[in-house]
């Protein structure tokens, strides 16, 4: 077991205009996460909007540099790298966006789209890129007619396919997929995620995979990463958590996901309120305006991560509430 | 007698000679204080069906009935002006997204009230009494200043509960909430749904729910409608037909939820997409993509054929004892 991704105390913050007079605020719209992912592995990152998933990604595929904290790539750190070996490393990150319709390019053919990342990263002929876009192609479940095809003549599911496609082509160690099948129907879904589970276990790729359905993070996940405004709240095995949740707030999430079978609810938790404002968050826990065991020690200070039951959980009540 | 009922209702789009069937024959009966849930996977004639029905088709589509009938009045030969004292006032309706069905330019507090003054001739003070209860009923919190603020002030949750405001403003007798969780986060849908239900039963209202999502359905509805390209595939009660689905494309339908396969590695799925416009097969729609095709199948298409507690559309439904 090779750990291909290190996250430590990643943040971001992003300076907001105010108006003319004002200086600018600070959203912290990632604020000191961590983790490691092995290979063939997937670590599912769970949150509603806002809770800084999409920042996670953007760092996680090099697009933007984090404020601070350090991310290492097969132990390569991403922050000390030159241009050259950043180029090399982006090649080891690639990413699935949630919506197939916007993710590819609506003037460029199938063929096209899929050779371009062996066009730019390999010193591969043009019918040698062919050879390999065909056989992507074959392999995700497209056929070989549609090589020629542009974007618009695809369906939801098959865009996706052809965006999974794009991924796998530089057989990158990491695929970072934000809400991948969250545009598509259920019936699609499952095609869909099943092609992930295939390709994983084909390639031993690692996955992020992103998503705010709990049902299909059940389904994907080896590891799981609850974030609320900016922080991880709950860290582990998706067994232990989908099990027990610890955190008020994974509890509610979980208890708040509709299920067909009246065996498979949980009791409602009801949390008040919505997800405050990333730029003016409340002090000490953020969750402690909605939390339904809050107390004056939450509204002060901010839970650190640390472990229990074979997890990490930010919470200062997690025993209490819990026993 | 029942508050609406729908007999052989089709709706077509396009030139009269090469006319696009959106819904075939479609039947309906919805009693008063009734949820009804309506399942399929986009294009299958969901919204289609209750725009119909609302009069909002007008110069587009072709809708012809046997039976189109709202509270003992004839929705197909009523008047525009007649049509405009129901639509809005007996028959409500939310759409998906909260932030495309407000208007941007205005308060939300005008808007409610524009509502109030149509059908219900309030004015002044009265006017402004009836609003605020009405916020308060889909508790927005610090309702009086929220009268004044604009769309775009609020989040995604409010603004749906803004539009809910609307749809009840005259106590419809007749709700229809076409994907009113769809675009926002799992607590908050949580607590739509929970209040859309708990408005329903204070106000002894019918809701039809159309959604995507079985399981929200599962949780709420009385009676499930599931259509597939247009037609109804099955309709029956809940929980009956998530125990014992009769129809096979609903049996598909629930397998393809990563819920039903817990611990698999894979999802069972429905090979291939809805058939598009001119692809429609000529025998039963689903006969090339249903596991128990028979030549049957292939050749004719199947009518509604009553069962338990429901219809269903198929020459060979799936009995309990096969299930």
């Amino acid at each position: 077991m090779s750990t291909v991704l290190q996250a430590r105390d990643l943040t971001r913050y992003y300076d907001v205009a105010q108006g003319f007079l004002k200086p600018p605020a600070q959203v912290k719209a990632l604020n000191g996460v961590s983790f490691e992912l092995q290979a063939g592995k997937t670590l599912a990152v769970v949150g509603e909007s806002g809770c800084g998933k999409s920042t996670l990604a953007r760092q996680l595929t090099l697009i933007e540099a984090p404020t601070s904290g350090s991310l290492l790539l097969e132990g390569q750190d991403a922050a000390t790298a030159g241009k050259a070996e950043l180029k090399a490393m982006r090649t080891k990150v690639q990413m699935v966006f949630q919506n197939p319709y916007a993710s590819l390019n609506p003037r460029q053919k199938i063929g096209t789209q899929l050779g371009e990342p062996l066009d730019i990263n390999t010193s591969l002929s043009a019918s040698e890129r062919e050879e390999r876009v065909r056989a992507m192609m074959a392999r995700v479940g497209l056929r070989p007619e549609h090589y020629y095809r542009y974007p618009h003549m695809f369906s939801g599911g098959q865009r996706q396919r052809i965006a999974i496609a794009r991924a796998m082509m530089l057989n990158p160690k990491i695929v970072v997929a934000d809400e991948p099948t969250s545009a598509l129907d259920v019936s699609i879904q499952a095609q869909v995620l099943n092609l992930f589970m295939d390709l994983q276990e084909e390639f031993n790729t690692a996955y992020v995979f992103i998503s705010h359905n709990l049902a299909v993070v059940e389904h994907v996940a080896d590891e799981l990463m609850v974030m609320y405004l900016g922080r991880a709240v709950e860290v582990g095995a998706k067994g232990k958590i989908y099990a027990r949740p610890l955190h008020p707030y994974t509890q509610a999430l979980l208890s708040a996901t509709p299920s067909i079978h009246p065996e498979d609810r949980r009791i409602k938790i009801k949390i008040q309120g919505e997800l405050p404002s990333p730029l003016n968050p409340p002090s000490g826990c953020a969750f402690h305006k909605r939390c339904p065991f809050a107390d004056a020690r939450c509204q002060q200070e901010v839970p650190q991560l640390r472990a229990l039951d074979e997890r990490m959980i930010a919470c200062h009540h997690a025993e209490n509430i819990n026993s | 007698m029942s508050l609406l009922e729908i007999k052989n209702l089709s709706v077509e789009f396009g030139s009269e000679k090469n006319p696009f069937r959106a819904v075939e024959g479609l039947d309906l009966t919805v009693n008063q204080g009734e949820i009804v849930g309506i399942v399929g996977e986009s294009g299958s004639g969901k919204s289609v069906t209750m725009m119909a029905m609302m009069g909002l088709l007008e110069g587009q589509g072709r809708i012809v009935a046997d039976t189109l009938q709202f509270d003992g009045k004839n929705l197909l030969t009523i008047s525009a002006r007649e049509r405009r004292k129901i639509v809005g006032k007996d028959i409500a309706m939310i759409f998906q997204d909260p932030m495309t069905s407000l208007n941007p330019s205005y308060t939300v507090g005008y808007q409610i009230m524009e509502v109030l003054k149509i059908h219900q001739g309030l004015r002044g003070a009265a006017l402004k009494q009836r609003a605020l209860e009405l916020m308060e009923m889909v508790e927005i919190p610090a309702a009086a200043s929220r009268l004044a603020a604009y769309p775009h002030q609020l989040s995604g949750g409010m603004s749906q509960r803004v539009v809910i405001a609307m749809a009840i403003a005259c106590n419809p007798k007749l709700l229809i909430a076409d994907e009113p969780t769809t675009a926002l986060d799992v607590t908050i849908q949580a607590q739509i749904m929970e209040l859309l239900v708990s408005l329903q039963k204070s106000q002894n209202m019918a809701l039809i729910m159309i959604t995507h999502d079985l399981a929200v359905v599962a949780e709420v509805a009385h009676k499930v409608a599931v259509m597939y390209a247009g037609q109804v595939a099955e309709m029956a009660k809940v929980p009956g037909i998530f125990r014992t689905p009769a129809h096979p494309y609903t049996e598909a339908l629930l397998k393809s939820i990563p819920e039903h396969s817990k611990g698999a590695h894979r999802l069972s799925t429905l090979p291939g997409i809805v058939p598009g416009q001119y692809d429609r097969p000529s025998g039963c729609l689903l006969s090339p993509r249903c596991p128990y095709v028979q030549d049957k199948c292939k050749a004719q298409r199947p009518g509604l054929t009553a069962i338990d507690g429901g219809v269903v559309r198929c020459h060979y439904p799936i009995t309990a004892k096969e299930a």
